[in-house]
C-alpha cells in the first residue's frame, strides 16, 4: 500500500450549513475527518512516534487515546473551548499557524465548522451509548461505464440500530486501477480504458467497493456455445465486456500444457502415443485423467502445498533436522496421494501435537513458532490466516489493518486460538521435540499490547466462542475455519489452484483475499469455491474440472480484440516455468538427470523436500525459500542471469554433448540425424518441427559434423521461449 | 557547464521563469545566468553531473556513534568504548576506529543529520533504497532499478549491479519492484573468493562464438511463440536478455571487468582482502567498463549485542576500503563525474543497551557522499549531544534518492508505468540536497 502525501493534500470540501443545534460525534465524525484529511495517516501523526510531537492512532484504530491526545495532552493546550476557532490545531490545519503538513481546510469550510463546533460543545468523547457501526456502502454497488465517462460515487454508513447516515464527505475514494478508472478521493471517477476494477473506500473500520466494468469497443461476441460451467460464467463476463476469446488450443499444445500443470513434467513419449492413439472426442478428458492418476501428480502437487504450508529447515535452532522437514513432507504426500479433503488436512494441521517424530505436522509449528515462548507473539497467527484463508492479518498484529476491517483487536483474538500450545523444542541429538496442544498452566487469550487487555480467542467474524478450561483452543479454531468459514476456506484455495493453472488467481495478489480486493470474475470465483467444497475439496477434482473447460483449453495466441486483456483469461497466460519444473524438464530433454547433494541419483528438483539446499538454478529461477506463508516468495520473472545461465552454463552446456545423454546415445545408436533432431524436437517442445527447421537442418547437415550440427540445435531448443515457457 | 534545473520547490529562477524572462517578478536572462554561475542562492551552480554512481549500503545500520558522529562529552553508556582524533576539517573529529576516512573526509561531504522515524530494517531499509516509503515487502523499485530502466545498457555490461548481491535480512530487498524483472541488479558474487568467478559470465563454457550463427538460425527458426503473442511483458523481456546475455558472454572486454585477478597485489591488498574491500575494488572496474550504477551491499552492521568485539573488527575494513575507493577513483579521473553514496538504513541507538550493544535507531544517521561535484570538506547537519536526533537540516531518504537520480540528470519526478498501464512518478517527495554541492 503506497504511503501518499496525504498530509500535503489540501482539501477543498464544499461549505455546507450545518444544523447548529447537532453535536458532532467523536467515533462518527471527528475521527472519520482525521483520517480523511490524512492527519493520523502513517506519513504524519499516525506513525508511532507521531509528527512533531502530536500523535495519533493509525487511521484511528484506538479512539480513546486519540481523544487523550487531542484533548488533554500537553495540558489541553491543542483545544480552545473559549475560542474553538483559535485551537492550535484548527489554526495548524487551517494554515493560519505554521504546519508542516500544510493546510488541510478553510475557515468556514465543513470540516472547519464541524471540528469548531465540536470543541465548543465540551469535546465529547467516544460514547459507548451510540450504536456501533455495522456496515459500510458505496452507493452505486456497481456500474457500467464507457471510457471516457464519469460518475460520483457516496457512501453510506449503517448503524447497529439500524439507522443510517451519508458519510461520503468524511471518505476517501479510491480506485484499484488507476490506470483504467481514476478516481480522485472525493468519489468521482472518470473511466479510461476498457476493463473491470473497483472502488473501494473506507469508514471508520469498515470497507466497501463498488464494482466497475468498462467494456471494450470492439465486441465481437464470445467463444463458441459451451456446456462446462466455468466457460458460461467466465463466457458471459468476456462478453459484457466485448472481449474476444481466443481460439482452442492445438493437440500439440494443450497436451505438453496440462501434463506440465498436472504433473510439473514435459509429455513423454509414451503419454503422446497413449493421447493419439486414442480417436475418441474426448481424449483430451482421458489424457487428464491419466496425469491426474500418475505420482508425477502427486510429487507437483504436494511441492505446491509444501511451499504453503512453509515445509523447510530452520536457519539457527534446527530442531527437527533434514528428517523432521522429510517427514512432513511425506505426510503431505501422503494427503495428496490419498486424495484427502483440504479441510480435513487443515484440520489436521491446525490440531497437530504430539512429537515431531510421530506427528510430522508438529512441523508446520516449528516454523511458524520457532523459538517464541508466548506463541501469540509468534507468526503462527499471520501464517495461518494467510494459508488456509488467504487472509493478511499481519497488519493488525501493530495497528488496525487499512484496507480490512481487521482490528488489533481481532488479530488477538484469533493469535488467543494459539495461546495453549507449548513447543517444548530440542536438538535432536538431545531429544525429540514435542508439541503439547493444552498448556495447563496457561488461559487461552492473549494480551492485546496497546491496550493490556486479555482477549480471549475469538474467530476472525468475530462470533462468539467460549473456551473451556481444558481444552486446546486449536480444535475450535479448526471447527471454524471448516464450519462457518468454510466458503473462505474452500475459495482460498481454489482462488490457489486457480493460478497453478493459469498464473493468476482470479484474485491476486493470490492470499490477499478482501472485501477491497475482490475477485475479477466474483461470479466465476464463487463457482470455483462451491465446485471445490463439492469435489469433496480435492485438488484432483477441482484440477481435473478446470483442466476439461474451453476456457483452460485456450490458445495463449492472442487476437487484435483481447491482447490488452491480462486479468480475464481471453487467452491462455504464457508465463516462464517454475524454477523446479524448467530444471527437470532440462533433465527430461537431455536424458540425463541431476545430481542434487544428500539425494539420490534420479530424484527430481520438485520431489525434494527441503528448499534450503545449494542449488544457483532454482535460486536464480526463483523457488520458494518458505520464510513466509506469502504465495510472492516464489518468483516468476525473467531476468538476465537466468538468460546467462541457459545460454552459457557449464553443466547445462555440458549435457548437451554428455557421452550418456540424449544425443550421443542416438548418434551411437547410429541413427539418422534428422530423425535425432525430431526426437530432441518433439521432447523439448512437444511438438514436431515446421517445415523451415527441417530445411535449414537438412542444409547444415549436408556440409557439417552432425554432432555439432544437432548440438546446437539442442542448445536453440533449450534457449527457445516455447520450452521455457507455459503456454 | 551549467545546468538550469526546474526545480518546483523554491528555486526563484525555475525552469518556467527563465523560460518568460523579461516578464515581471523575473531578473534578465543575463542576470539569471550570471547568478546561476555564481551559485549564488538564486541560481544553482551545477559544474559537475554523474555519469555513474556507487552506493555502498551499510545494512543493519552503522553506529553513528562509533564512527562518524562521536559524542566523546557524553555519558559513558553513550559515549561508546572509542575515544576520537581530529580529521582533515578543524573542530570536526571522528573514532580513533577510522583514522584514514578522518583525512579522506577532505574530499567529502559527511552528512549527519540523515533521519526518518522508521525502526524496521525491511522497511527503512527499502525506503533508503527507493526513496518512497512502503511496506517491509519492497513496493517501490530501487533506484539503481530505477536508473537502469530510465538509462538502459551503455555497454555490454548491465546497467545495474549489486556486489556481491543485494541486501537481504529476511528476504532480499532493493528490488526493481513493479518495473518487473528487467531492470533487477546483476549480482556479481564475492570478489574476495579465492578463484572468483561470475555464474555463467566468466567461464567460457565450450566455444560460444564457433557456431554462434548456426545457434542463432536455428533458435529464430524453431521458437515461434513470440510471432503469436502479443503484449506478454516476460517474453519480450526474455528475448531482450537473451540477445543481453549474448553479448555479455562473447564480449572480452566484459567478461574481462570482472576479473579482479588482473589487478595487481598490490593494490587489491591496500582495498583490503576482505569481501568489502574487494567489492570497492570490483565496483571500480565495473563503472569504469559501463556499469552506470554499482550497489556494494556492505552489511552486519545490525549490532545488538557484543558491538565492541565486532566493530574492532569492521572498522578498520571499513576505513580502509572507502579510503582506497576515493583514492583510486580520484587517481584515474574518475571522481569528477562518479557519484560515491555511504549509508545504511538507519543508525543505532545512543544508549548502550544491557547486552552491551545498539539498537535500531531511525531518527540519525550519518551518510558520507564524494566525487561528481560533491563538495570537499564539509560536515552538513549535526545531532544532539547524545547523538539521537538531527538538530540541523534533517535529510530524509527521498532526499537522498532524489540528490542520486538528479546528479545522472534523471527528472525524479518522471512517472513510471506499473505493468498495468498505472503512473507512478519515481519519486512523490524529496529535492536535492543542495549543501552538497553548494
Amino acid at each position: 500500500m503506497s504511503a501518499r502525501a496525504f498530509c500535503l493534500l489540501v482539501l477543498a470540501l464544499p461549505s455546507v450549513s450545518i444544523r447548529a443545534e447537532s453535536i458532532p460525534s467523536f467515533t462518527r465524525e471527528i475521527l472519520p475527518l482525521l483520517t480523511r484529511l490524512g492527519c493520523n495517516q502513517g506519513a504524519c501523526h499516525g506513525k508511532g512516534v507521531g509528527q512533531n510531537g502530536f500523535r495519533l492512532s493509525l487511521r484511528g484504530y484506538a479512539p480513546d487515546q486519540d481523544h487523550a491526545w487531542l484533548t488533554r495532552e500537553f495540558m489541553a493546550r491543542r483545544t480552545d473551548r473559549a475560542f474553538p476557532e483559535e485551537s492550535l490545531f484548527l489554526r495548524k490545519a487551517a494554515g493560519l499557524a505554521p504546519h508542516e503538513g500544510g493546510k488541510l481546510f478553510s475557515i468556514g469550510s465543513r470540516a472547519h465548522t464541524v471540528f469548531a463546533r465540536w470543541i465548543e460543545a465540551g469535546m465529547p468523547g467516544p460514547d459507548s451509548k451510540e450504536a456501533p457501526l455495522l456496515s459500510l456502502e458505496i452507493q452505486p454497488a456497481s456500474a457500467v461505464l464507457q471510457p471516457g465517462k464519469s460518475i460520483d460515487f457516496a457512501a453510506v454508513a449503517h448503524f447497529a440500530d439500524g439507522s443510517t447516515m451519508d458519510v461520503t464527505w468524511l471518505c476517501k475514494f479510491d480506485s484499484n486501477d488507476p490506470g483504467m478508472l481514476e478516481c480522485n478521493s472525493s468519489g468521482q471517477a472518470r473511466a479510461l480504458i476498457p476493463g473491470i476494477t473497483a472502488v473501494r473506500s473506507a469508514y471508520g473500520s469498515e470497507v466497501a467497493t463498488s464494482a466497475i466494468r468498462v467494456p471494450y469497443a470492439s465486441a465481437i461476441g464470445g467463444g463458441p456455445a459451451n456446456g462446462h460451467p466455468v466457460d458460461k460464467v467466465l463466457g458471459a463476463r468476456l462478453d459484457s465486456l466485448g472481449l474476444s476469446t481466443s481460439a482452442i488450443c492445438d493437440d500439440y499444445t494443450f497436451l505438453r500444457r496440462s501434463t506440465l500443470d498436472a504433473t510439473g513434467l514435459l509429455p513423454n513419449q509414451e503419454q503422446r502415443e497413449a493421447f493419439f492413439q486414442d480417436k475418441s472426442p474426448d481424449r483430451r478428458a482421458a489424457h487428464i485423467d491419466r496425469l491426474l492418476q500418475s505420482s508425477a501428480f502427486v510429487d507437483r502437487w504436494t511441492l505446491f502445498l509444501a511451499d504453503l504450508l512453509q515445509n523447510r529447515k530452520e536457519r539457527d535452532h534446527d530442531v527437527r533436522g533434514v528428517q523432521g522437514v522429510r517427514s512432513f513432507h511425506s505426510w503431505l504426500r501422503d494427503k495428496v496421494a490419498t486424495n484427502t479433503p483440504w479441510d480435513q488436512i487443515t484440520r489436521d494441521i491446525l490440531t497437530a501435537s504430539g512429537s515431531v517424530k510421530d506427528s510430522p505436522a508438529v512441523g508446520y509449528y516449528v516454523v511458524t513458532v520457532g523459538e517464541h515462548q508466548d506463541p501469540t507473539r509468534s507468526e503462527i497467527a499471520a501464517s495461518s490466516a494467510q494459508a488456509f484463508l488467504g487472509i493478511r492479518i499481519g497488519c493488525a498484529q501493530c495497528h488496525n489493518h487499512p484496507l480490512e476491517r481487521y482490528t488489533q483487536d481481532d488479530y488477538y483474538h484469533y493469535a488467543g486460538f494459539f495461546s495453549r500450545l507449548k513447543l517444548d523444542r530440542k536438538e535432536p541429538e538431545k531429544g525429540i521435540t514435542q508439541l503439547l496442544g493444552t498448556r495447563p498452566d496457561t488461559k487461552a487469550g492473549a494480551n492485546q499490547p496497546r491496550t493490556g487487555q486479555f482477549l480471549p480467542p475469538r474467530p476472525l467474524d468475530r462470533t462468539k466462542y467460549t473456551p473451556d478450561k481444558d481444552s486446546d483452543p486449536r480444535v475450535a479454531l479448526a471447527q471454524w475455519m471448516t464450519g462457518p468459514a468454510r466458503n473462505q476456506l474452500a475459495g482460498a484455495m481454489a482462488n490457489r489452484i486457480w493460478r497453478e493453472l493459469f498464473g493468476r488467481g482470479l484474485v491476486e495478489p493470490v492470499d490477499d483475499l478482501r472485501a477491497t480486493n475482490p475477485p475479477v470474475d466474483p461470479e466465476l470465483f464463487d463457482l470455483l469455491a462451491k465446485e471445490f467444497d463439492k469435489g469433496g475439496m480435492s485438488i484432483k477434482n477441482l484440477v481435473r474440472f478446470v483442466m476439461n473447460s474451453q476456457t483452460y483449453q485456450r490458445s495463449s495466441s492472442t487476437l487484435p480484440g483481447n491482447s490488452n486483456d491480462l486479468k480475464l483469461f481471453s487467452h491462455y497466460p504464457a508465463r516462464r516455468l517454475p524454477a523446479e519444473q524448467l530444471l527437470d524438464a532440462i533433465s527430461q530433454v537431455t536424458g540425463l538427470p541431476d545430481q542434487f547433494p544428500g539425494y539420490p541419483l534420479g530424484i527430481r528438483a520438485q520431489q525434494i523436500p527441503d528448499p534450503t539446499f545449494p542449488s544457483y538454478f532454482l535460486k536464480v529461477f526463483g523457488r520458494s525459500e518458505r520464510v513466509t506463508a506469502c504465495a510472492c516468495e516464489r518468483e516468476g520473472e525473467v531476468t538476465l542471469p537466468q538468460l546467462l545461465h541457459l545460454q552459457n552454463n557449464v553443466e547445462i552446456q555440458g549435457k548437451i554433448r554428455d557421452p550418456k545423454g540424449i544425443l550421443k546415445s542416438a548418434l551411437a545408436q547410429k541413427k539418422p540425424p534428422l530423425e535425432i533432431a525430431q526426437a530432441l524436437h518433439l521432447a523439448a517442445l512437444g511438438r514436431p518441427p515446421e517445415a523451415g527447421v527441417q530445411t535449414i537442418l537438412a542444409r547444415e547437415l549436408a556440409s557439417n559434423n552432425p554432432e555439432d550440427v544437432l548440438s546446437d540445435l539442442l542448445w536453440a531448443l533449450l534457449n527457445s521461449k516455447e520450452f521455457s515457457f507455459q503456454h | 557547464m551549467i545546468r538550469i534545473h526546474p526545480d518546483p520547490t523554491g528555486n526563484p529562477l525555475s525552469r518556467r521563469c527563465l523560460l518568460s524572462a523579461g516578464a515581471l517578478g523575473c531578473l534578465s536572462l543575463a542576470d539569471a545566468l550570471r547568478l546561476q554561475a555564481m551559485g549564488t542562492p538564486g541560481g544553482r551552480q551545477r559544474t559537475q553531473r554523474a555519469k555513474r554512481v556507487i552506493l555502498v549500503f551499510l545494512g543493519g545500520g552503522l553506529s553513528h556513534h562509533d564512527s562518524l558522529d562521536p559524542k566523546p562529552d557524553a555519558t559513558p553508556e553513550i559515549k561508546g568504548q572509542y575515544s576520537t582524533i581530529p580529521t582533515a576539517l578543524p573542530g570536526v573529529r571522528f573514532t580513533d576506529k577510522v583514522p584514514l576516512l578522518a583525512q579522506s573526509l577532505s574530499k567529502a561531504t559527511l552528512i549527519r543529520s540523515g533521519s526518518h522515524n522508521n525502526d524496521h530494517h525491511e522497511t527503512a531499509t527499502n525506503w533508503a533504497l527507493s526513496g518512497r516509503f512502503g511496506s517491509p515487502f519492497g513496493d517501490y523499485p530501487a533506484i539503481g532499478a530505477v536508473v537502469a530502466q530510465q538509462k538502459g545498457f551503455t555497454s555490454a555490461l548491465p546497467p545495474y549491479v549489486s556486489i556481491p548481491r543485494n541486501p537481504s535480512f529476511t528476504w532480499e530487498l532493493g528490488k526493481s519492484a513493479f518495473l518487473g524483472g528487467r531492470y533487477e541488479s546483476f549480482r556479481t558474487g564475492d570478489p574476495n573468493q579465492s578463484g572468483y568467478k561470475v555464474e555463467d559470465v566468466s567461464s567460457t563454457a565450450t566455444d560460444l562464438t564457433k557456431g554462434q550463427n548456426r545457434r542463432k538460425t536455428l533458435l529464430g527458426a524453431v521458437d515461434n511463440l513470440a510471432r503469436q503473442i502479443e503484449k506478454n511483458d516476460q517474453m519480450a523481456t526474455f528475448d531482450e536478455f537473451h540477445k543481453r546475455a549474448a553479448n555479455m558472454v562473447l564480449s572480452t572486454e566484459a567478461r574481462r571487468a570482472f576479473s579482479i585477478e588482473e589487478e595487481s597485489d598490490k593494490l587489491r591488498d591496500r582495498y583490503g582482502r576482505n569481501t568489502f574491500g574487494q567489492s570497492c575494488l570490483l565496483a571500480r572496474r565495473l563503472i569504469e567498463r559501463g556499469v552506470t550504477f554499482a550497489t556494494i551491499n556492505y552489511g552486519g552492521w545490525d549490532h545488538h549485542a557484543k558491538i565492541y568485539e565486532s566493530l574492532n573488527k569492521k572498522l578498520p575494513e571499513f576505513d580502509l576500503g572507502l579510503s582506497c575507493l576515493m583514492e583510486d577513483l580520484a587517481q584515474r579521473g574518475l571522481m569528477d563525474d562518479t557519484l560515491l553514496a555511504v549509508f545504511g538504513e538507519f543508525g543505532r541507538t545512543p544508549k548502550i543497551n544491557k547486552d552491551a550493544g545498539r539498537d535500531h535507531w531511525g531518527q540519525a544517521a550519518s551518510l558520507w557522499f564524494a566525487g561528481a561535484g560533491v563538495r570537499s570538506g564539509q560536515v552538513i547537519g549535526s545531532t544532539d549531544k547524545t547523538g539521537a536526533f538531527a538538530t540541523k537540516r534533517p535529510v530524509s531518504p527521498a532526499d537522498v534518492a532524489y540528490t542520486l537520480l538528479d546528479s545522472l540528470g534523471i527528472d525524479p519526478r518522471t512517472p513510471l508505468q506499473s505493468p498495468d498501464g498505472r503512473p507512478i512518478e519515481i519519486l512523490d517527495q524529496g529535492e536535492v540536497i543542495r549543501e552538497l554541492f553548494a
